[in-house]
């Protein structure tokens, strides 16, 4: 039978992460017990929302996260290996195979910023990835980034370079901060560096 | 069974006795509805699987007794059914183990639980392909299990572009991965 009034995907993976308000729930509750086409979208929503889990704990991402992220990735056992170069700064780093995760913390004068981009640099400081308006918390002094472990787990001893950047009232591009990490390959591999993005 | 009954049609044949069809027929029906519900509030499959026996025995108990004054109403019913022995579960683990060893054994056997299986390596590319917000905002939510107003103060947006950025972020995946919105 055809659903003539479908609750929508995004409302239920709402309601899978009790956001809904008590009313607009219990009305989804009840139209699931009625409705089997609903509840095999939920079940498609609940597949996606364990597959991003099981993704995000592969430490595979490149994004910027939150410290109670990183808190939870801990108190899961999960390694978390973690540079904090200061603006300006280098830090000499490294993975191994017993690393879960990868993080950088950018530290930086945030203040008034509105958008944040994440520039991901060679050696000469030439841009080979950009990740636009990344999110940063009102009052943040830094930017927790996790790069790919596996793509770190890859690369060959190099150079990297991180920029943020932000841009003024004209559309100008402002620098904030400059991080080299040069990395010293401790894993067997090819020596060939694997493409930023 | 032939011809689908209707949950009201149902109601009566089960009250009426002798309607083992019908008392199947309810199972099926209704066991993978209880066990979403379930899963949804007690967050383990297994627990969620005991619940739709249980709800299932009360509500067949119910049934048979001829206690569902309104027979039309039986998705209100066993949904009300799944809230009280959720309750219930909460306050007392040792009701559950007394009702499967009355009735454990009256029941079909359990329908094998199983979600839609997703590509991983695709998702994977899906999820790296939302814009950054998008992704922060989905993975905090479904790794981490934050509220909208926890992910906006991580996030510096407000409550409300959180829902509107996941809701976004939700549709964009399920298109990725080739599913209808």
């Amino acid at each position: 039978m055809s659903c003539e009034n479908p609750i929508d995907a995004a409302v239920l993976a709402d309601y899978w992460l009790t956001a809904l308000a008590g009313s607009e729930e219990e009305a989804v509750e009840l139209h699931l017990f009625d409705c089997d086409q609903c509840g095999a979208r939920l079940r498609e929503v609940i597949a996606l929302a364990e597959g991003v889990r099981k993704i995000a704990r592969e430490g595979s991402l490149r994004m910027v996260v939150s410290d109670s992220f990183l808190k939870r990735l801990a108190e899961e056992g999960l390694r978390i290996r973690e540079y904090a170069p200061p603006a300006g700064g280098g830090v000499q780093c490294t993975v191994t195979a017993e690393d879960d995760f990868l993080i950088a913390r950018l530290a930086a004068n945030l203040t008034g910023a509105k958008r944040v981009d994440l520039c991901l640099c060679d050696e000469r400081g030439v841009e080979q990835g950009r990740m636009p308006d990344i999110p940063v918390p009102s009052g943040a002094s830094n930017v927790v980034y996790q790069e790919s472990i596996s793509w770190a787990k890859a690369m060959p001893t190099s150079k990297m370079i991180v920029r943020l950047v932000t841009f003024d009232e004209a559309g100008s591009e402002r620098l904030l901060g400059e991080y080299t990490f040069n990395h010293t390959r401790s894993m067997p591999g090819p020596g060939t560096l694997p493409p930023v993005i | 069974m032939d011809i689908e009954l209707n949950d009201a049609e149902l109601v009566l044949q089960i009250g009426s006795g002798n309607a083992r069809d019908a008392e199947a027929e309810l199972f099926r029906r209704m066991a993978p509805r209880v066990r979403l519900y379930g899963l949804r509030h007690l967050r383990d499959e297994q627990a969620a699987q005991d619940l739709a026996q249980q709800v299932l025995i009360t509500t067949l108990e119910a049934l048979r007794a001829g206690r569902l004054r309104e027979p039309g109403k039986l998705a209100s019913f066993v949904l009300g059914t799944c809230r009280m022995t959720v309750l219930d579960l909460r306050r007392n683990a040792q009701r559950k183990e007394r009702l499967l060893e009355q009735f454990g054994a009256d029941l079909p056997a359990p329908v094998q639980w199983s979600l839609p299986h997703l590509d991983h390596e695709q998702l994977t590319r899906c999820v790296q392909s939302l814009k950054e917000r998008e992704r922060s905002v989905v993975v905090m939510s479904f790794y981490d299990e934050q509220t909208s107003a926890d992910v906006a103060r991580l996030l510096g947006v407000s409550d409300a572009n959180v829902r509107v950025i996941r809701h976004r972020a939700i549709h964009q995946l399920r298109e990725c991965m080739g599913v209808a919105a």
